[in-house]
């Protein structure tokens, strides 16, 4: 992990020389911005003014991303495991890796025709593309450029202003643009090979620049580990590349002077490269965070995430990773420790989007776990979509009806939730009976004395910008006349507040039931294509796994054999719906029968939620065998 | 065989004429019969659309190739000589009466059928028709002299594939008259004035609703055979409330014409809502009114919207900031800076604005002591992103505040923001409403957002005026609602609620508004759900069976509570005794209910179950033919065997 080539370490230095105080972010983002025009620009076809890029403000972000990571390391050494750094080494690696690929020209047809002003503008970020170019291109004969070069140093000037004085010097000595040479194409092998080092490295020189800055106790904390290997794990990928491109700045100088003359082709060619060169960079601006994530057996594991991934995704690698078996119910669960409250991410959800929300010296935790809650509203929807009373059970077949017909239809329809829960006074530790009732608007109450008509009804909230989350033992925390709660509040809010709402269930039951109904009423549609997601993928770990034993094939076989007949439903003729409706009926009956069992066993101690769940993992049957699907 | 006098009126020889007597013979066919009466009337036209009806039996005789002693036609029977096809004057889901030809001889489903076609309604199984309520005659002259849109000269095509023409199907582009119909049918009409809403019949209780359902046709049988005559009036309406493949695309009638119906619905509080579902109802009209009216400009590809979108944000940066050439010579993305008045609610302080210097930039807002200290650190810098924006604005008390619930980890940030005036609240407002999503003020849609803001301001102004219906941009906000808010709230109170649920939706375009509109219609609790007085049997009191697309439900008449409900997906069969209308259903389980229906025929209860469990029969894949068999199967009871 230390292995630093010296090579590397002086682009570091030379980098730090040149910046100064200068927020290396803001720089960086202000760049980017520009290239962000281009790229567009460029694919519009169309010219539009360079000038119009807004100065893109990330330094708010990237230091939140600092803080959040760093925290996690910190976590992690306080606790005194070993933060597993080889796994991390892996996720950058693999992050290189497909950095690279995007890199390699690919051979699509251009539309972009090198005639127009546009192109001319694109020019300078090509030069710098071609740092980026694994080699394709030494052999290339050198081309004259017919190009207004003024229009293009003008141009590069006014993208490097804020680079370092070496690149501001290149923009003046561009005579030509083209190709690369062989020291330039060992050079990028090298650096993408490396650059993750020496961005570790530089990024930690970094951090030390913008402590002044930003608001940086937790980096202070991180930077007096003495452990070198924590440093070096910490990077941040926007300031890696911010090295990258200063660096090959000043190479461009070199490199352009050698070229003199040029052609369509080559130029088309060299359009499309822009283009990827573009995407690359664009890729590089996407900010990733170092997160640790805490297991059922008080173990934990770090991970690298990306901003942009879902928590499907993560939830995905997670289990790629930790060959646990492929289970619907694996979960990421927020817990908030300080407010004993938990939730568990819905698969759509951003991750990294979530995460931010937490403070800086928060102490709560992402657990990866199996939650039999997750999903059993579609394992058994009839018990939360009839709003019955009591447990039951439901053929196979009309489970599927039951759904197709909450989730698929022109509209969601909200299960029919009311009764009385108990609500917290603001404030204070006394808790009042109301008479709640859930609509797709929001949840609403009954004012004393009225009936519970719906032109009467009090809007309690309305759920766009709340999440609904499970409270822990608040009947010592808060009074709470049961352990059955649940918590209303916004995302962002992690300490006591009057925003906050929390409401008390007689039983467990009526505590799922209305979660599983808030859910409903807040994402609709998009739970059941979680869930028929999720299916997918723990069908194709279990089609693998069936290879070597056939029992769980022939087990849902039998299982769904038909049970009831209803004369006149949609679903009357088993063989027709079982060829038009494909795969998710598949799915359906495969995963009804595997889980049935699961449930069962769920649904009798279901929901003494919680902590008792927490060394549940490996209760259902196990495949060992890594998912081979790659998407 | 020996011949006799078969009497008959040719309706075609006038009034007065006095009937045609033909000699006949028993093993003559209808075919026949005809021909003689053509003959006889030395009247040369096209005969092809008339038939025979048989006025005693209140039956047509359509099969030509019957004899008359097949059909059981004997001397004493007068028959009439008549079209099939006659005039009818129908009411639409949006209120407006149409006269169209609708076949008095085939069974109203394919009546249906037929005037949807022409009308270019896609599914036309979801509709029906309905006698209409039954009005105090000393109205009925004053309807007379409603605007009445005619279109009977439009032949019925057979062809189910409409060919377009100026974006109309073509038998809508023969004439302005024609177009004008279309364009009825196809956009919303403007909002009715409030007294308009509160004259029109309301369902007071779920009595009163189980009376609509009484009136509904037997789709099995023709308009004739009901009783329905030339030139009647009767109600097109969406029967069954599953609205199968939904696209904008094709169904630009049936989208407005079923957003007429449940707009409708909710002025006449046939459907219940909550008061935060009226308001946003409420907007959503106001919005989709807006919209249809300047629908023509809207017109434009898709293409365009590119350009247009990239033209209006250079237009923001240009106009955004007075000093726009500084600006763009900075590179910095425009920004609001304007004195504005803050305030911040504690708890025991006293309401109290304090005037600073604010700036908005990207998503943020920050506050300074004055102008003078605008270089310096801000007293505050607010990110806007994820807050919840809240107007808090009357006009005739100038007051322009925002309010502003900005979310933080110690809870909700509460802060007022105070304008000077409308102009500088519909920029910030527009600005917050951007940021609380994550937009700046670079994004194309500011200054429409400003403009909408603006101009649902100045109706706010206008609503002191003299109550009009919507012409162009000054409406009373009455018009939005149903009479109870109407009642509860006057017209000042109302426009800043609706302004607020507004704020969230005025980005919408018009097919996402009336499609927004019917989301929320179809996600209350109470929709599609059809009202019966029934009585159980066994039971000696009368109660209410509530039918809606997947379940019967139970209601306790007293109450209003549901006692059970019952879903389609676990209905074994259920069956009709005619003698003694009854309906006999079987659940799973061994679950036996029965009933018979108080003040509707029990077969239109049969035929909405039947109807419903058609409807979802319907495949999921396209298909253009409808199994009209399958649906008489389904409803049509004893007649249809």
């Amino acid at each position: 992990m230390e292995q630093f080539s010296d090579d590397e370490l002086d682009h570091a230095a030379e980098e730090d020389s040149d910046k100064e105080d200068q927020d290396l972010d803001k720089m960086f983002g202000a760049w980017l911005g520009e290239l962000d025009k281009l790229t567009k620009s460029l694919d519009d076809g169309r010219p539009e003014k360079v000038k119009k890029a807004p100065l893109r403000q990330e330094s708010n972000m990237a230091n939140m991303a600092y803080r959040f990571s760093v925290y996690n390391i910190n976590e992690a050494l306080n606790q005194g495991d070993a933060v597993d750094l080889d796994a991390l080494m892996a996720d950058l690696c693999s992050i290189e890796q497909e950095l690279s690929t995007i890199s390699k020209p690919s051979s699509a047809s251009s539309h972009l025709g090198l005639t127009g002003d546009a192109k001319v503008r694109q020019k300078p970020p090509a030069g710098r593309s071609h740092s980026t170019k694994v080699g394709s291109s030494n052999s290339r004969p050198p081309l004259a450029s017919n190009f207004s070069m003024d229009d293009i140093t003008a141009q590069l000037e006014k993208a490097s202003q804020s680079m370092d004085e070496a690149a501001r010097q290149s923009s003046t000595s561009f005579r030509s643009v083209g190709t690369v040479t062989e020291h330039e194409v060992r050079s990028f092998v090298h650096s993408s090979r490396s650059s993750i080092n020496s961005a570790s490295a530089s990024s930690m020189d970094s951090l030390d620049i913008e402590k002044p800055k930003s608001d940086t106790d937790g980096l202070q904390d991180g930077q007096d580990q003495p452990s070198s290997e924590v440093n070096n794990v910490i990077s941040y990928y926007p300031t890696c590349w911010m090295d990258f491109f200063s660096l090959s700045l000043k190479q461009l100088r070199d490199l352009f002077e050698g070229y003199m003359q040029h052609e369509e082709q080559a130029a088309k060619q060299k359009a499309e490269k822009i283009r990827v060169a573009l995407e690359k960079i664009k890729e590089a601006q996407v900010k990733k965070l170092v997160i640790r994530v805490h297991l059922s057996d008080e173990s934990s594991k770090t991970v690298m995430v990306d901003e942009r991934q879902t928590v499907r995704q993560v939830l995905d690698s997670l289990l790629d990773k930790s060959h646990c078996g492929y289970s619907l119910d694996w979960s990421l669960v927020e817990i908030i420790s300080e407010l004993q409250m938990e939730r568990i991410f819905e698969d759509h959800e951003n991750l990294v989007e979530n995460l931010l929300n937490w403070t800086r010296d928060s102490t709560n935790r992402l657990m990866f776990i199996e939650r039999i809650e997750k999903y059993a509203l579609f394992k058994n929807p009839q018990n939360y979509l009839l709003g019955r009373k009591e447990t039951c059970e439901m053929a196979d077949r009309n489970k599927e009806a039951l759904l197709e017909e909450c989730f698929c239809g022109s509209s969601i329809s909200v299960p029919e939730m009311e009764g009385v829960l108990w609500l917290k006074d603001d404030g204070k530790k006394s808790w009042k009976k109301r008479y709640f009732l859930l609509r797709a608007s929001g949840i609403y109450y009954v004012p004393k004395g009225k009936a519970k008509a719906s032109r009467d009804l009090v809007c309690f909230l309305q759920l766009d910008h709340v999440n609904v989350y499970l409270g822990q033992d608040y009947r010592s925390k808060y009074k709470a006349p049961t352990d059955y709660c649940m918590v209303l509040k916004h995302p962002q809010i992690q300490k006591k507040s009057q925003y906050i709402k929390y409401l008390c269930c007689d039983d467990v039951r009526t505590l799922h039931q209305w979660v599983n109904g808030i859910r409903i009423a807040k994402y609709g549609k998009l739970l059941y294509l979680n869930y028929q997601e999720a299916m997918r993928r723990t069908e194709a770990a279990h089609d693998w796994s069936s290879l070597s034993s056939s029992s769980i094939k022939s087990g849902s076989s039998s299982s769904s054999l038909p049970e009831s007949q209803s004369n006149h439903s949609s679903q009357s003729d088993s063989g027709v719906s079982e060829t038009t409706s494909s795969g998710h009926v598949r799915s359906q009956s495969v995963v009804s029968s595997i889980f049935s069992e699961a449930w069962k066993r769920g649904s009798q101690g279901n929901l003494s939620h919680n902590k008792d769940h927490l060394g549940d993992c490996g209760t259902l049957p196990m495949f060992t065998v890594p998912r081979y699907i790659t998407c | 065989m020996a011949a006799w006098d078969l009497t008959v009126t040719v309706e075609d020889l006038g009034p007065d004429a006095p009937p045609l007597q033909i000699s006949v013979t028993s093993d003559l066919h209808i075919g026949g019969v005809i021909l003689k009466l053509v003959e006889q009337t030395n009247l040369k036209r096209d005969w092809s659309d008339h038939a025979l009806w048989w006025e005693q039996k209140q039956q047509w005789l359509l099969r030509t190739g019957w004899t008359l002693d097949k059909c059981g036609v004997h001397a004493d029977a007068r028959l009439i000589f008549t079209p099939q096809h006659k005039p009818l004057r129908l009411g639409l889901p949006n209120g407006a009466t149409l006269k169209m030809r609708a076949c008095f001889s085939s069974p109203v489903f394919r009546t249906v059928m037929g005037i949807c076609r022409v009308l270019n309604l896609r599914h036309p199984e979801e509709l029906s028709l309905l006698r209409p309520v039954e009005e105090k005659k000393k109205k009925k002259d004053k309807d007379s002299s409603e605007e009445l849109y005619d279109l009977t000269d439009v032949p019925l095509t057979a062809g189910s594939v409409q060919a377009l023409y100026n974006g109309m199907p073509a038998h809508f582009a023969d004439s302005p008259k024609t177009e004008a119909v279309y364009k009825m049918l196809s956009v919303s009409l403007p909002s009715p004035a409030p007294e308009a809403i509160a004259k029109l019949y309301r369902p007071a209780s779920i009595v009163d609703k189980t009376h609509i359902h009484t009136r509904w046709l037997d789709s099995s049988r023709s308009l004739m055979q009901q009783g329905i005559q030339e030139n009647d009036k009767l109600g097109l309406r969406f029967k069954y409330y599953t609205f199968h493949d939904m696209d904008p695309k094709y169904d630009a009638v049936r989208l407005t014409q079923l957003y007429e119906q449940a707009r409708w619905a909710i002025l006449l509080e046939d459907i219940d809502c909550t008061e935060e579902e009226m308001m946003l109802f409420g907007a959503l009209q106001y919005h989709i009114g807006k919209q249809s009216l300047s629908q023509d400009m809207v017109s434009s590809c898709q293409g365009m919207d590119d350009l247009e979108s990239a033209l209006k944000s250079l237009e923001v940066k240009m106009v955004g900031d007075g000093n726009s050439t500084d600006m763009l010579d900075n590179m910095t993305a425009p920004e609001l800076n304007d004195h504005l008045k803050i305030f911040r609610p504690k708890r025991l302080t006293l309401k109290g604005y304090k005037q600073y210097w604010c700036k908005f930039q990207e998503t943020s807002i920050s506050y300074y002591k004055s102008k003078e200290d605008r270089y310096g650190e801000p007293i505050q810098q607010l990110n806007l992103k994820g807050c919840e924006v809240a107007p808090d604005v009357n006009v005739a008390g100038q007051k322009f505040c925002i309010k502003l619930l900005i979310p933080a980890p110690e809870g909700m940030n509460e802060i007022y923001l105070r304008c000077e005036n409308e102009k500088q609240y519909s920029q910030w407002m527009a600005a917050c409403k951007l940021a609380s999503k994550g937009l700046t003020l670079l994004d194309s849609s500011y200054q429409s957002e400003v403009q909408n803001i603006q101009t649902f301001l100045s109706m706010q102004r206008s609503s002191s005026a003299a109550p009009t219906s919507q012409t162009d941009e000054s409406i009373n906000t009455h018009s939005l609602v149903s009479p109870r808010y109407q009642k509860k709230y006057k017209p000042k109170q109302l426009t800043p609620r609706i302004l607020e649920a507004y704020q969230n939706i005025a980005q919408l375009s018009l097919t996402s508004a009336i499609l927004k509109f019917l989301q929320i219609w179809q996600a209350l609790p109470d929709f599609g759900i059809s009202y019966f007085m029934v009585r159980f049997k066994g039971s000696r009191k009368d109660e209410v069976l509530g039918i809606a697309n997947n379940r019967l439900i139970r209601i306790d008449l007293g109450v209003g509570d549901v006692v059970k409900t019952w879903r389609y997906s676990n209905m074994r069969q259920w069956n009709v005794n005619w003698d003694i209308r009854q309906v006999a259903i079987e659940f799973d389980g061994n679950i036996n209910i029965a009933f018979g229906c108080v003040n509707a025929d029990c077969k239109v209860v049969h035929e909405y179950i039947g109807g419903y469990i058609f409807m979802s029969t319907r495949a999921r894949q396209q298909s253009d033919t409808l199994n009209e068999e399958l649906f008489h199967k389904l409803t049509g009871g004893h007649e249809a065997l």
